[in-house]
C-alpha cells in the first residue's frame, strides 16, 4: 500500500480523498495556488505545497509544478479528484515518465476515453448505441456545416477533452454556428489546455443516466448502478439521485452490463461513469465515458455501502476488487445537490466573495462534503462549487423531504448561492413526480424565481435587530478583520533584492 | 420607532413600538404584526410573528443586513443617501461593468465603433464560465479601460459608451 499521496485539487474533494487517504493509514500532500492558502482543503493535509500563482494555468494546471511537490514529498502516488487534471492523459503519461502512481486509468486508456470522438468510435463497434454525430476531429467549419446539415439542427458543440458542461453549446441553426464553436473553444481551451470541439445531434427532452463502474488490473468489473444526472443547470448537473425513477429493473440491469462492456473495451481501471442518454421513448445512447471520480459520487457511496475512493486507491496500488457483481445492491434512496456561489435570479451569475455567516446541517441520513468555512473568501478563479449536500432515507418520498428540511438549515450569509434556488426545485410537483428531463430548468424558470414570501420577517427581523443595536455602521466581525494585521502588511512594501 | 430598509431596489417602512411584553408592527402603513418572546443575538433572532415561531439566521455588514429565512436568503439594505444611488444608476447606462470579479478575456470591439443594444461588448471569464457583456443601448464606444488578459473586479467598468 501507499504511504503517501499528494492529492492534486482544492475544496471539497480533496478533502474528501485525504479523508480516504487516512482511514487507510496513508499520510497527505496538499496543493495551493497563492490565492488558496487561506483554504480549508490544507487544514485537513499532513504536508502542503504551493505550486503557483493563482490562474489555474500556473497553478493546478500545471503538470511540471505538480510533479515536483510530489517529488520533493516523496508521494508515491497522485490523486488528481474531478476537474483540473483528472482526465488528462499527458499528465497521466508524466506520472507514468516520473515513476509517480496515477490514481485514474492509465495514458493509454485515458486517451481512449478522453478523446470523446475516438471512444464514440470503439463504442459503436460493440454494438452500444451513440448519438448521430462526427467522427473526426477538425478545425475546418465546413465539415463542422456539413456534419450538422448531415445530422440536422439543433446540434451539439462539445469539448473533445472535456465534461461537466464546459465548452458546450447547444446551436439552432447555421448562422449561430461559427460563434458557437469558437466560445466552445474558447472555454475547452481554459478549462482543459485543449481546444478541440466536437459536433453531434443533440437529442430533445433526454434524461442523463449514468453508471459507476469499478474494473482492476485483473479484469475484474463491476457496476455499482445508475445515478440520475438530469436537473442540469448551463448543462451543468446540479442535483443528482439514485435509483433513477426513470429505470425499470431490466433496463437498469441491462444499461449495467453495456456500461461495463465499454469500460472492458477501452481496458480502463481503477473508478469511471459510463453516461447515456435516454430519450422520451427511453432508448439509450452512450454519451461518453468519465475517467475521474465524479462530483456526484456520494450517492452511490450511500445507497450501496461501498467507498468509492478508497476503492479507487486500493486498484491504483495493485489490489484486486473483492466485492462481486450480485453483492452489489441498491439499498434505499440517496440525493445529492450542489452548493454554488452563484445567483440563480440573475442568469447563475458567479458570485465570489468572503462567507460572512455560515452553518451547515447535520442529523440521521445527512452528509456534508463541504469545503469552506466562515470567514472565508471564495476566489474568483476557479469552479464556483462550494460544498455538496447529500441525503439518504428508505425511500425516494423520504429523501426528498429530509433534503428540503437539510436545505432550510444549511445557512451560507454573504455571498449570493443556490441554495433557495435547490429548494423550490426539490419542493416542486414535477421533480416528486420523478417527471423531468435535461430542459426541467428553462421550461421550470418562472416557477422557480424567489416568491419572498417572508419579505415580512425578514423586514422584522432587521427592525428588531436594529432597535437592539446590532445593526452598527461597522460590525464587530468587520473590525475584528481589519484590525487583523500579518507583519508582512506592518511592513509595508517591500522586495529582495540582489547585491551582486 | 420607524425604520426603513431597502429591499430589490424598493424602500420598506416599518414602526415598531413597545407594548408591555409584546411589539407591535405596522410595515409600510398597512401590515399589522403582534410580535412576542423576542430573543435577538449577533447572529441569531427568535420571535414569534401573530403567534407563528421564527429562529432567523443572520449578518450585519456596514450596509447590509443578510438573512436566511427557510433556506431563502433576504438582503436588506440600510437606507443610504438618495443622491449617490441616483449617481451610480446614471453611470449604469453610459458604461459596460463586470458584474463580478474575472479575467477580461476579449473585447471585440474599439474606440469608435457603433455599437447595438446586446452587441458583446466584452467577455469576462469567473469559476470557468465566460459571461458575454452586452451593451446596455446603441451608441458609440467612447473609452476601452480594460485590457484582454487583466483581472476585473466586481463592477470595474471596462468599456464606456457615448
Amino acid at each position: 500500500m501507499f504511504k503517501k499521496i499528494l492529492i492534486a485539487n482544492r475544496g471539497e474533494i480533496a478533502i474528501r480523498i485525504s479523508k480516504a487517504c487516512k482511514e487507510l493509514g496513508i499520510s497527505t500532500v496538499g496543493v495551493y495556488s497563492t490565492i488558496d492558502k487561506p483554504s480549508l482543503h490544507l487544514r485537513y493535509m499532513d504536508d502542503i505545497v504551493w505550486i503557483g500563482d493563482s490562474p489555474p494555468l500556473s497553478s493546478y494546471l500545471n503538470i511540471q509544478a505538480i510533479l515536483e511537490a510530489a517529488k520533493k514529498t516523496k508521494a508515491e502516488a497522485i490523486h488528481p479528484g474531478y476537474g483540473f487534471l483528472a482526465e488528462n492523459e499527458k499528465f497521466a503519461k508524466a506520472c507514468e515518465d516520473a515513476g509517480i502512481i496515477f490514481i485514474g486509468p492509465d495514458s493509454k486508456a485515458l486517451s481512449l476515453v478522453g478523446d470523446k470522438v475516438a471512444s464514440r468510435n470503439t463504442v459503436k463497434k460493440l454494438g452500444v448505441p451513440i448519438i448521430p454525430g462526427m467522427a473526426m476531429i477538425t478545425k475546418d467549419l465546413k465539415k463542422f456545416k456539413h456534419a450538422a446539415k448531415d445530422v440536422g439542427y439543433p446540434v451539439i458543440i462539445k469539448a473533445s477533452m472535456g465534461g461537466g458542461g464546459k465548452g458546450m453549446r447547444v446551436v439552432y441553426n447555421e448562422n449561430e454556428l461559427e460563434k458557437s464553436i469558437a466560445a466552445g473553444q474558447r472555454e475547452a481551451l481554459s478549462a482543459f489546455g485543449d481546444e478541440s470541439v466536437y459536433l453531434e445531434k443533440y437529442i430533445e427532452q433526454p434524461r442523463h443516466i449514468e453508471f459507476q463502474v469499478l474494473r482492476d488490473n485483473f479484469g475484474n468489473c463491476i457496476h455499482l448502478f445508475e445515478r440520475e444526472c438530469s436537473i442540469q443547470r448551463r448543462h451543468q448537473k446540479i442535483i443528482e439521485e439514485t435509483p433513477s425513477p426513470a429505470l425499470d429493473n431490466n433496463m437498469r440491469m441491462k444499461m449495467g452490463e453495456e456500461a461495463k462492456k465499454v469500460i472492458e473495451a477501452s481496458d480502463y481501471t481503477t473508478a469511471g461513469t459510463v453516461e447515456f442518454l435516454l430519450d422520451k421513448n427511453k432508448k439509450f445512447y452512450f454519451l461518453e465515458v468519465n475517467a475521474r471520480i465524479q462530483v456526484e459520487h456520494p450517492i452511490t457511496e450511500m445507497v450501496t455501502g461501498v467507498d468509492l475512493v478508497r476503492q479507487q486507491i486500493l486498484i491504483a496500488a495493485g489490489e484486486k476488487i473483492t466485492l462481486k457483481q450480485d453483492q452489489i445492491k441498491q439499498n434505499g434512496h440517496a440525493i445529492e445537490t450542489r452548493i454554488y456561489a452563484e445567483d440563480p435570479d440573475n442568469n447563475f451569475v458567479p458570485s465570489p466573495g468572503k462567507i460572512l455567516f455560515l452553518s451547515e446541517p447535520n442529523g440521521p441520513g445527512i452528509r456534508v462534503d463541504s469545503g469552506i468555512y466562515q470567514g472565508c473568501d471564495i476566489p474568483p478563479h476557479y469552479d464556483p462549487i462550494l460544498s455538496k449536500l447529500i441525503v439518504w432515507s428508505e425511500n425516494r418520498n423520504m429523501s426528498i423531504i429530509r433534503i428540503s428540511e437539510a436545505l432550510k438549515e444549511y445557512i451560507i450569509l454573504g455571498i449570493k448561492n443556490n441554495i433557495g434556488y435547490l429548494k423550490r426545485i426539490i419542493n416542486s410537483k414535477d421533480f416528486a413526480k420523478g417527471n423531468y428531463d435535461t430542459h426541467f430548468i428553462d421550461e421550470h424558470e418562472e416557477k422557480l424565481f424567489p416568491k419572498q414570501e417572508k419579505l415580512d420577517i425578514a423586514l422584522i427581523a432587521g427592525a428588531l435587530s436594529k432597535q437592539a443595536g446590532y445593526t452598527k455602521s461597522e460590525s464587530d466581525f468587520q473590525k475584528a478583520s481589519t484590525m487583523k494585521s500579518t507583519p508582512w502588511q506592518e511592513l509595508g512594501k517591500w522586495e529582495i533584492c540582489s547585491l551582486s | 420607532m420607524n425604520y426603513k430598509f431597502n429591499f430589490l431596489e424598493k424602500t420598506h417602512k416599518i414602526n415598531l413600538e413597545k407594548a408591555d411584553d409584546l411589539f407591535k408592527v405596522i410595515i409600510n402603513d398597512k401590515q399589522k404584526y403582534n410580535i412576542s418572546d423576542v430573543e435577538v443575538e449577533s447572529n441569531l433572532i427568535s420571535f414569534k410573528a401573530d403567534d407563528k415561531l421564527y429562529n432567523i439566521y443572520c449578518f450585519s455588514d456596514k450596509d447590509k443586513m443578510y438573512l436566511s429565512i427557510d433556506g431563502e436568503n433576504y438582503v436588506l439594505e440600510l437606507e443610504k443617501d438618495k443622491t449617490t444611488k441616483s449617481k451610480t444608476k446614471q453611470q449604469k447606462g453610459n458604461s459596460v461593468f463586470s458584474p463580478m470579479p474575472g479575467l477580461l478575456v476579449k473585447i471585440p470591439v474599439s474606440v469608435g465603433d457603433k455599437v447595438k443594444s446586446g452587441t458583446t461588448l466584452a467577455i469576462v471569464e469567473a469559476m470557468k464560465m465566460q459571461n458575454e457583456l452586452p451593451s446596455p443601448r446603441d451608441g458609440i464606444v467612447k473609452k476601452i479601460i480594460g485590457k484582454e488578459g487583466e483581472q476585473v473586479d466586481a463592477l470595474q467598468v471596462i468599456v464606456e459608451l457615448e
